[in-house]
């Protein structure tokens, strides 16, 4: 199978979306002529013109709101947020209008939009354009959340947002960009809450969102030579959550981890992790961990950003604690 | 039937209330739930809710009054009219009523002072019992903390009002209390029987508070509930897994506490209870592994003969099914209704028999994976040169043939569970008989 960057599996997916349906449209700083943000959306202009693919003003709360209305007046638009950061510019559009139109309206209203953003710290982006806010955004009722994790998940994800019929905001990391994975040339489409079983295992399961997948599957290699057996799960959407998946892995493996780039506190982490001990508490053999970012702004310095994310060696040893029953005693 | 309207108890420290106004008038008709009036204690004003709708007959107490927890101060009566009824003595104290309160306890509760989960907030309709600090029997002072109680805004501590003895507790940590209800029973002398429940063990007493201080309702005298086994020391470390499947399989994990087992305890360390179990029960395990050994020679064997001529006369001779056939008949007795599986090992080869005994002559072979686990192992030695075996115990009883001379030796080797004394030598009596007289057998 051919092999194509996260960058090209996200042009593809709009691109073919926008052929497909007319009421698709793209939206945002520099998504036409000015270059594309992360250079995922060259090309687009010139195919699509641009009435369908528009250039804004350096205004998100702007922008989203007109996005929001056109998506409640039957357009599709995707919407690209250059930075998941400026996610607190769009609160309102976001949280206070899309999110609740639906339900404000009795039915009467949809909004079908996609907001597409990014995550992901270690870039030396400092504070203000490494954030990872997926956790405030699944906070609120109405809004569905991917964190595609390669760039097959990239393209199927996008697709499924695009005919989603609610609000999707989307994360990319923004290091995976130009990742190559195979992405298969016929159209595809992943269905939101279904988690993937990547690897299967027997001691730990190992649960990661976006990039973090790719450091809880390279914890279970280290793993693999000790002797662990993990088994790595990503859930794909953390809203809708597919709970089935990640309930059923635990209570064969009777631990786990959760890992996301999001700060740990009050994040994706916790609220996994506390549905795996509501659930599944009396299949735990040890507690449940969570990683996630440390609780403080993203550093600038190389070498202290670098120490704030989960790493592959950091997972490993959490599990490797927690296989050997080290951790119970945390009170 | 009018309903009686008293000074409610809101804390537990509180002996009397101060009525600060009438919310509704004599004669004015009334629903269930409106507020009555308004009463003032030491920490707070609350309204006070109708129990029962009707019209406010009888008022007794004016805005403004001290009225003692209790007391009656009004009537909610089915007609506007003022009922003629006399009102209880007016001057009644609140210890009083609040004897009154216990004045008639089911058969099982000592009698004394109730103590009641108090209302700490203006909408709170339970709380949660966290934890008691006294135990039954234990005497108490005054201001001694009995329980934590928690609403849904804090946390507190509820004290003795009166020094005495935990007779009674009614409701266990952990268990959501409607306000009102009796928690614990204080007495003045040390109690004999001092009780301990589950409130849902109890049933659900009517709150008590907001009541007219009527005799509480007969309480089941169900069981108690039983203190779950804590270990010495406290609260046993363990993974929730390992707790579950110590439950399911019925292990006390205190066992391994007293083995010296290190906490926490996790799924791989119920392990240790199966050398827990091997050396718990010495004398058990003793006698499981104690071996019954019986031997005896048949110096004419008619076997061999017998095996010759049904080949001749029946066209086949499957010594292995007779064998079996043989010793499931020796082994039948007290297992008339049972199947009997046998397992014939001659050196290199196994068969298993199922009913050996009743089927048609060499037709008891069965398949190794249809077979049930063997009820007896015959080992027939009879072409080799071995002549005494001493093997031990397995799984089944053990018959082993050997050659000794011009006849046979059988040997049974079997756990004293397996056989009893007299089935054993029945077992072999009656084997070595077909043996030597095979045509017993067929009779």
């Amino acid at each position: 199978m051919r092999e194509i960057t996260l960058s090209q599996a996200v042009n593809e997916a709009i691109a073919e979306e926008m052929r497909r349906d007319p009421t698709v449209f793209l939206m945002g700083e520099d998504v036409a002529e000015a270059g594309t943000p992360f250079k995922v959306l060259s090309g687009l202009v010139e195919e699509f013109g641009t009435e369908r693919v528009i250039d804004t003003p350096i205004s998100e709360p702007g922008f989203v709101g007109l996005a929001v209305g056109a998506a409640m007046t039957g357009a599709r638009p995707v919407v690209d947020l250059m930075f998941g950061d400026f996610i607190y510019l769009v609160m309102d559009q976001l949280c206070n209008q899309a999110a609740k139109q639906h339900y404000m309206s009795g039915g009467k209203l949809q909004v079908p939009m996609v907001l597409r953003t990014n995550l992901g710290a270690t870039r030396r982006s400092a504070a203000q354009h490494s954030q990872s806010l997926q956790a405030i955004v699944a906070h609120i009722p109405g809004l569905k959340v991917a964190l595609p994790s390669s760039a097959y998940e990239a393209k199927g994800l996008m697709k499924t947002a695009i005919r989603d019929n609610n609000p999707v905001v989307i994360f990319e990391d923004k290091l995976m960009y130009q990742d190559k994975a195979p992405v298969p040339e016929d159209e595809y489409l992943i269905p939101f809450g279904e988690a993937a079983v990547l690897r299967e295992g027997r001691d730990i399961t190992l649960i990661g969102t976006s990039s973090m997948v790719q450091v809880a599957g390279k914890a279970a290699d280290i793993l693999a030579n000790e002797g662990i057996s993990a088994e790595v799960i990503d859930p794909r959407t953390i809203v809708p959550l597919d709970e089935a998946t990640l309930l059923g892995s635990v209570k064969k493996t009777s631990r786990a981890i959760v890992i996301d780039e999001g700060h740990q506190s009050y994040g994706v982490t916790a609220e996994i992790a506390s549905r795996l001990n509501e659930k599944a508490f009396y299949h735990l053999d040890a507690p449940v961990l969570r990683m996630g970012a440390m609780d403080v702004p993203v550093p600038f310095s190389p070498a202290l950003e670098d120490l704030t994310v989960p790493t592959p060696e950091k997972v490993a040893d959490a599990a490797r604690r927690l296989c050997a029953g080290e951790m119970i005693h945390a009170a | 039937m009018p309903h009686e309207v008293i000074m409610p108890a809101l804390g537990m420290a509180q002996d009397a209330g101060r009525l600060v106004a009438w919310l509704k008038k004599p004669g004015d008709p009334i629903a269930e739930g409106d507020a009555l009036f308004e009463v003032e204690t030491d920490k707070a004003t609350m309204e006070v809710e109708a129990q029962a709708p009707g019209f406010l007959t009888d008022v007794r107490a004016a805005e403004g009054d001290d009225v003692p927890v209790g007391r009656v101060i009004a009537r909610i009566s089915e007609t506007a009219e003022t009922a003629g009824a006399a009102l209880p003595e007016p001057s009644a104290p609140s210890e009083t009523a609040k004897k009154a309160a216990a004045s008639a306890p089911p058969d099982d509760l000592p009698e004394g002072r109730s103590v009641i989960l108090p209302a700490l907030g203006m909408a709170q309709d339970t709380g949660l019992l966290v934890a008691w600090h006294v135990s039954p029997g234990e005497e108490v002072a005054e201001g001694d903390v009995l329980f934590e109680v928690e609403t849904d805004k804090t946390t507190m501590e509820v004290s003795a009002e009166a020094a005495g003895f935990v007779a009674a507790i009614l409701a266990e940590d952990g268990e959501e209390v409607p306000v009102g209800e009796r928690v614990a029973i204080l007495t003045a002398e040390k109690p004999t029987a001092p009780v301990r429940r589950k409130r849902s063990a109890a049933g659900v007493e009517a709150p008590q508070s907001h009541e007219a201080p009527a005799a509480p309702k007969e309480t089941p005298a169900t069981e108690r509930a039983a203190t779950p086994p804590v270990a010495t020391g406290g609260r046993i470390l363990a993974s929730p897994k390992a707790r579950r499947l110590a439950l399911e399989e019925g292990l006390d994990l205190a066992r391994l506490v007293e083995a010296g087992h290190p906490q926490p305890f996790h799924v791989r360390d119920l392990e240790a209870f199966k050398t827990l179990q091997d050396a718990r029960p010495a004398t058990a395990a003793a006698a499981a592994q104690a071996t019954r050994r019986i031997t005896a020679d048949i110096h004419r064997e008619g076997f061999s003969e017998f095996l010759a001529w049904a080949a001749e006369s029946e066209g086949h001779a499957d010594a292995p099914a007779l064998l079996a056939a043989f010793a499931a008949a020796s082994f039948r007795s007290g297992r008339e209704h049972a199947a009997i599986c046998v397992i014939v090992e001659r050196f290199g080869e196994e068969s298993r028999h199922l009913d050996p005994d009743r089927a048609a002559t060499g037709r008891s072979a069965v398949p190794d994976e249809d077979a049930p686990a063997p009820d007896l192992i015959l080992r027939d030695l009879r072409h080799v040169s071995i002549s005494s075996v001493e093997l031990g115990a397995e799984d089944a009883p053990v018959l082993t043939i050997m050659k000794r001379g011009e006849g046979l030796a059988v040997t049974l080797e079997c756990g004293a569970g397996h056989l009893s004394a007299a089935a054993a030598l029945e077992l072999v009596s009656g084997f070595t008989g077909r043996l030597e007289e095979p045509l017993r057998h067929l009779l």
